[in-house]
């Protein structure tokens, strides 16, 4: 597949990590900590108070990130908003949930509302007055990466530049779930928020470009589903000089690192990785190519292949 | 040739399959009553699909019980959709589906006895999230790649149809099943009562005195194939997906905006996206959920776009109730049979036109005219507009 | 002083969240659906009309109802007493 590189002209994350408006930040990153808390910015300098009192955590960091990515952009308006969340406003559906099942009389109903999935997406157009495509996807441990094959597809439709991100939030009741389903995982369970401008003309402050998304749902993949995308875009394992993985390690890649200690465990994890390696090509040049190989769970494969650009 | 529809399904409260949904809507039939298999609800009226959970993984032979009422509806249809089609080495297929609840009809279960610290079933969980429901029918269905799940709140169905037809004619995919399915739920049905929409009786699309909606469950599927596929399949087109168009409201965070903004661009760039004029659309699916919000918003929208021009058009949510992330999905697949059997549905319980804009919707059922494009809206929470164009396939 | 007036302020300030504000900021006359005044929009109101029954066991069903009461702390205060007395 010969499609011309999409440029990635910002990035924003808020995470456990010091993440935010701190360019740099992937050198000498530690592993993220069980008693972390998530590192939240004044979210007063981003967010309208209006809007800001009712938003819960999930809310602030996806309005923040995306006001900080216009911001980085330098530009007005994005031609489209796509999200993806795994989750999506956990801490209002259980709010609703609890509310729903305790109380007898009449039931607030901010909660609910701001129980559905669109709601990071619905309440960044209101924020931005946007009016353009706003679209949610909610595919489980790949939500982010159909988020960033939906906005590369608009700017293949003719789009110039579209917001694409994604968002999942921690509860309390989380690692009771996790304990009682024997979940495992290498990592606390965290929250994140990271979004991105992706354009189709370099805006001169892009420091990689996506080369290629892939998703596959449904059937364990192997080592050959990652060396078939790969061919597809002209390269070998060898070529790859970081693989960050979740998972299981990209044999061959001359660099892996597992990305789930670093962001901690959440469904969008992905797009942490993906500000990661952004953040290690503004810092190292000699990265050419970053492979992210999404093997959270199983049956899920996402890969997204970036590219340095010539300086 | 473009993108195809080739298979159709549905199960709503007016039926389990295509041909009960037809002949419910030609004789002005609704599913809109009291619950039966949803206990504990205050809702005096909602679209229950007539069917209980056991029953439906009976019929479609789901052994687990660790499985959503979304994902069962789902299936029910998907399975309609796709019929006996075959899975294949060569036509790359996906599955989209779109959901607002996800699993919430098996979470609620979990978080009563959770709260009551009464043995709560962790594993009833496991079917809480969205995709999770969407990955239940890829897997009875066979099909494994491209599997995705949108959630827009109520414009999800015909975002899972638009997002399938870009896949297609981009070259991602040759053929995907595309649809959305929900459960009603105490969680859904609380919601909307708290919103103050929710009509105890039973729900009036455009007329000035409605008073809120009726919610309903179910899900509608549709196959659709470009050109390689059915080079393939040998399937015969029925319609084709012409235009479709998503935009934000950014208005309000549960409110349309009065001058109907978002909903004025989806159904302009739409039926540009067509490219058909204004005066080839036969008949418009109205999204007509019956609040008085909506109803006002869309007819102003409908007055933007068509002037004193407007086709027939008629809101079918009197008939299956507000079915959210389904009732794009259910409505295509209406508006579906209504080119193939040049139809136009009525509009149940309408008597006054709305005092600000006058509108009279379609009421008898129309079997007369030919009926070639059909414009589908879906308007949703947070100000998600969709709007749909479906063609005769020629 | 009017203790109800106070009450709905502070009850007002909790269930709508409105971090930033105190009792002594808001006017009993300021318009609470204005830019001006609190700026407050529909979903608030849904949230007065809990608030209603809640604290003063009032119940009203139509939110149409709720416009004329829910203008300023002034009326929801002889809202309430009108309800109460009758």
């Amino acid at each position: 597949m010969n499609k011309p590189a999409l440029y990635l002209s910002a990035a924003s994350t808020i995470s456990h990590q010091p993440t935010f408006r701190n360019p740099g930040f992937s050198v000498g990153l530690g592993p993220v900590e069980a008693s972390s808390a998530l590192i939240s910015p004044d979210y007063k300098a981003y967010i309208e108070a209006g809007l800001l009192r009712r938003m819960s955590k999930i809310l602030r960091m996806s309005v923040a990130c995306a006001k900080d990515c216009m911001e980085q952009a330098g530009i007005a308006q994005p031609d489209a908003i796509v999200v993806g969340t795994g989750l999506g406003c956990l801490q209002d559906t259980e709010k609703f949930l609890n509310t729903s099942l305790t109380v007898e009389g009449l039931l607030p109903p901010t909660s609910f509302i701001q129980s559905t999935h669109n709601t990071m997406a619905g309440q960044i157009s209101l924020s931005l007055g946007n009016h353009g495509y706003n679209m949610t996807h909610t595919q489980n441990t790949l939500s982010f990466e159909h988020a960033l094959l939906d906005a590369a597809m608009l700017l293949r439709e003719g789009d110039r530049n579209v917001l694409v991100g994604a968002a999942d939030e921690h509860i309390d009741i989380l690692e009771d779930i996790a304990r009682q389903l024997a979940f495992e995982a290498n990592a606390p369970l965290t929250s994140a928020a990271s979004f991105f401008v992706l354009s189709a003309e370099n805006q001169g402050n892009a420091s990689a470009g996506l080369a290629d998304v892939y998703t596959s749902g449904g059937t364990e993949y192997g080592q050959e589903d990652i060396d078939a995308f790969l061919d597809r875009n002209g390269l070998q394992a060898g070529d790859v000089d970081l693989a960050l993985y979740a998972g299981t390690p990209v044999q061959g890649a001359a660099r892996n690192v597992d990305y789930l200690p670093l962001a901690g465990v959440y469904p969008t994890a992905s797009a942490f990785a993906l500000h990661y390696a952004l953040d290690v090509f503004a810092t190292n040049s000699e990265v050419r190519n970053v492979l992210i190989c999404n093997g959270l769970r199983k049956s899920n494969l996402g890969l997204t292949l970036l590219k340095a650009f010539e300086a | 040739m473009g993108v195809c529809i080739t298979g159709i399904g549905v199960v709503s409260a007016i039926g389990m399959s295509v041909k009960e949904n037809l002949s419910a809507l030609r004789e002005g039939r609704t599913g809109i009553g009291p619950l039966h298999y949803l206990q504990g609800t205050k809702a005096s009226l909602a679209g229950e699909v007539k069917a209980s959970n056991d029953a439906l993984r009976a019929a479609l032979g789901v052994g687990t019980e660790y499985v959503s009422r979304t994902s069962l509806l789902g299936l029910q249809a998907a399975r309609e959709a796709w019929g006996d089609n075959k899975r294949s080495g060569v036509i790359r297929t996906g599955l989209i589906s779109a959901t607002s609840v996800g699993g919430m009809d098996r979470s609620e279960v979990f978080y009563k006895n959770y709260l009551a610290q009464n043995n709560p079933d962790y594993r009833l969980l496991t079917t809480h999230d969205s995709g999770s429901t969407t990955e239940r029918i890829a897997k009875e269905l066979g099909i494994t790649g491209y599997i995705n799940t949108l959630s827009t709140a109520c414009s999800s169905g015909v975002n899972a149809i638009m997002l399938g037809a870009r896949l297609i004619l981009q070259g991602t995919l040759d053929r995907v099943l595309v649809g959305g399915s929900d459960a009603l739920s105490v969680f859904t049905i609380d919601g909307f009562r708290s919103l103050m929409i929710y009509d105890d009786q039973w729900c009036r699309p455009f007329d000035d005195n409605r008073a809120g909606l009726n919610l309903g469950e179910g899900a509608g599927f549709l196959l659709l194939e470009g050109e390689k596929s059915i080079e393939l399949t040998g399937n015969r087109p029925i319609c084709n997906v012409s235009g479709w168009a998503n935009a934000a409201d950014a208005y309000h965070q549960t409110a349309s905006s009065p001058d109907g903004k978002g909903a004025t661009l989806a159904i302009e760039h739409a039926i540009r996206r067509a490219g058909i004029g204004l005066d080839q659309i036969s008949y418009v699916n109205a999204h007509g959920t019956g609040t008085k919000n909506n109803d006002h918003s869309e007819s102003v929208a409908l007055q933007n776009v068509f002037g004193d021009r407007i086709p027939p058009f008629s809101s079918t949510k009197a008939f299956t109730g507000h079915t959210l992330a389904a009732a794009g999905a259910i409505e295509a697949v209406f508006s579906v049979l209504a080119i193939q059997h040049n139809l136009i549905f009525p509009n149940l319980n309408y008597r006054t036109p709305i005092a600000e804009t006058g509108l009279v919707p379609a009421t008898q059922l129309e079997a007369g005219a030919e009926v070639n494009a059909v414009l589908s809206n879906s308007f949703g929470f947070g100000g998600n507009n969709s709007s749909l164009v479906l063609t005769k396939y020629e | 002083m009017d203790s109800l007036k106070e009450d709905l302020k502070k009850q007002i300030i909790e269930q709508l969240n409105l971090e930033d504000l105190t009792v002594a900021d808001i006017a009993d006359d300021a318009l609470l659906f204005n830019d001006q005044g609190l700026g407050l929009d529909s979903i608030d109101a849904l949230e007065l009309i809990v608030l209603l029954e809640k604290y003063h066991g009032i119940q009203l069903t139509n939110p149409e109802e709720g416009k004329e009461a829910f203008k300023s702390i002034d009326t929801m205060a002889a809202y309430i007493r009108k309800r109460k007395a009758a």
